[in-house]
């Protein structure tokens, strides 16, 4: 059966893109090592654990969808994802590799569990998935991506929102998915987005450290009382994007309580409060 | 038309923020409405034949769309801020801002001398 091995939670940013494409010469420059070092832990610990698929949850800007219909959960169960031109042209990635059968298991899994995803037999990522993964699952050169993916993308642009609760709970079934999978994988889920930023309004560029740091300390330690929380109040200590912190929170919501962190960082810098949790799980380690 | 029952208003505390300042704003209901013109606008520059049309012949870029004169005037003069108002979600707006060249602080700082909403 599938196992789940591990979890990641990572802010995702195009400005996390623009130092990435640019080089290792920006990449380790002096500003950006407190997050890319860190990252480069996590490509470190991932390339030891070796799991077998990535199921990142994570949201859209609306890049694959829009106001036409915009979906409250949306499914990929796709074997390729395309990367989506965001408006300046998509960045030169190969399509990222997915999993098809596990995210049609994934699919009915949670519709049995009464979560009922859009389910997407083509779905083009944006940076909620491609600004961090490439920090941890690509190799450079003939390598390309590494791990095949199965996206799972929440709504926290157009409100009303799925509710901390649901997202947690969303987790949790996701959790039961993939346990009940009965081929012998290894699974890391990613959660992406957040910590602290604003970008509308007086308040732009607005990061909010104290809270960035006590959310990362009530994720390891008791994530489900984050529920109690609404997006007002969510909005009020981080601003209005940083909402995006319910796909950490259903991340978390598919790991055993006693998982702990093996990587840790915080940083805020600029108009962000960027954070990054890699999970170990017990006696999912050889 | 009756009044709202206590059970929705129960439901709506849960996912309806209702107490934020003016300075913190939502995509919501109200947002989305206003917007739909602006977004569906700005969000077709996702596409490169529509930046290309955009960068040879805004007017005409603009023509394509059912935008309200107010709402090209604010295009024209890169008004962020306005566009902002008028509810332009900001994940649509980088698209028209990047095929304008318009780097991100300098919304930063329109959006904090904006004064709110």
């Amino acid at each position: 059966m599938a196992r789940v091995i591990g979890g990641i939670g990572a802010s995702h940013a195009p400005s996390m893109e623009h130092v990435y494409d640019a080089g290792d010469e920006v990449r380790e420059a002096e500003e950006w090592q407190p997050l890319f070092g860190p990252f480069q832990e996590v490509a470190k610990w991932l390339e030891e654990l070796q799991p077998d698929r990535l199921v990142v949850i994570y949201n859209d800007h609306m890049d694959e969808f829009f106001l036409n219909a915009y979906p409250t959960f949306a499914l990929g169960v796709a074997d390729t994802y395309r990367i989506a031109d965001e408006g300046f042209g998509a960045r030169p990635f190969p399509p990222l590799p997915g999993d098809a059968k596990l995210g049609w298991h994934v699919a009915r899994s949670l519709v049995a569990d009464e979560f009922d995803p859009t389910i997407c037999q083509e779905l083009e990522v944006d940076h909620g998935v491609i600004s961090p993964l490439p920090m941890v699952d690509f190799a450079e050169g003939e390598g390309g991506w590494k791990i095949p993916i199965v996206p799972l993308a929440v709504n926290v642009i157009l409100h009303p929102l799925p509710t901390p609760r649901r997202c947690w709970k969303l987790g949790q079934a996701l959790r039961r998915a993939i346990l009940s999978y009965p081929e012998d994988l290894g699974v890391v889920v990613v959660g992406t987005g957040g910590l602290s930023h604003q970008l509308t309004g007086p308040r732009f560029g607005a990061v909010q450290e104290e809270w960035d740091r006590e959310f990362m300390r009530i994720m390891v330690e008791e994530p489900e009382s984050l529920c109690e929380l609404t997006h007002e109040e969510l909005i009020l200590r981080g601003g209005t994007e940083s909402v995006e912190v319910v796909n950490w929170l259903a991340m978390r919501g598919a790991l055993p309580a006693d998982a702990r962190p093996v990587v840790e960082a915080y940083y805020p810098h600029r108009i962000m409060g960027y954070g990054l949790q890699a999970y170990a799980v017990n006696g999912a380690t050889s | 038309m009756s009044e709202l029952t206590q059970d929705y208003l129960d439901r709506l505390d849960r996912v309806q923020p209702k107490n934020l300042p003016g300075d913190l704003d939502l995509f919501d209901e109200e947002t989305a409405t206003r917007g739909i013109r602006l977004n569906k606008a700005a969000y077709s520059l996702k596409d490169e034949a529509q930046r290309t049309l955009f960068l040879k012949d805004e007017e005409r870029w603009m023509a394509q769309f059912e935008l309200a004169d107010e709402e090209k005037e604010l295009v024209r003069k890169r008004d962020w801020i306005g566009l902002w108002r008028h509810g332009l979600s900001i994940y649509v707006m980088v698209k028209l801002s990047g095929v304008t060249d318009t780097p991100l602080p300098e919304i930063g700082k329109q959006m904090r001398e904006s004064g709110g909403k």
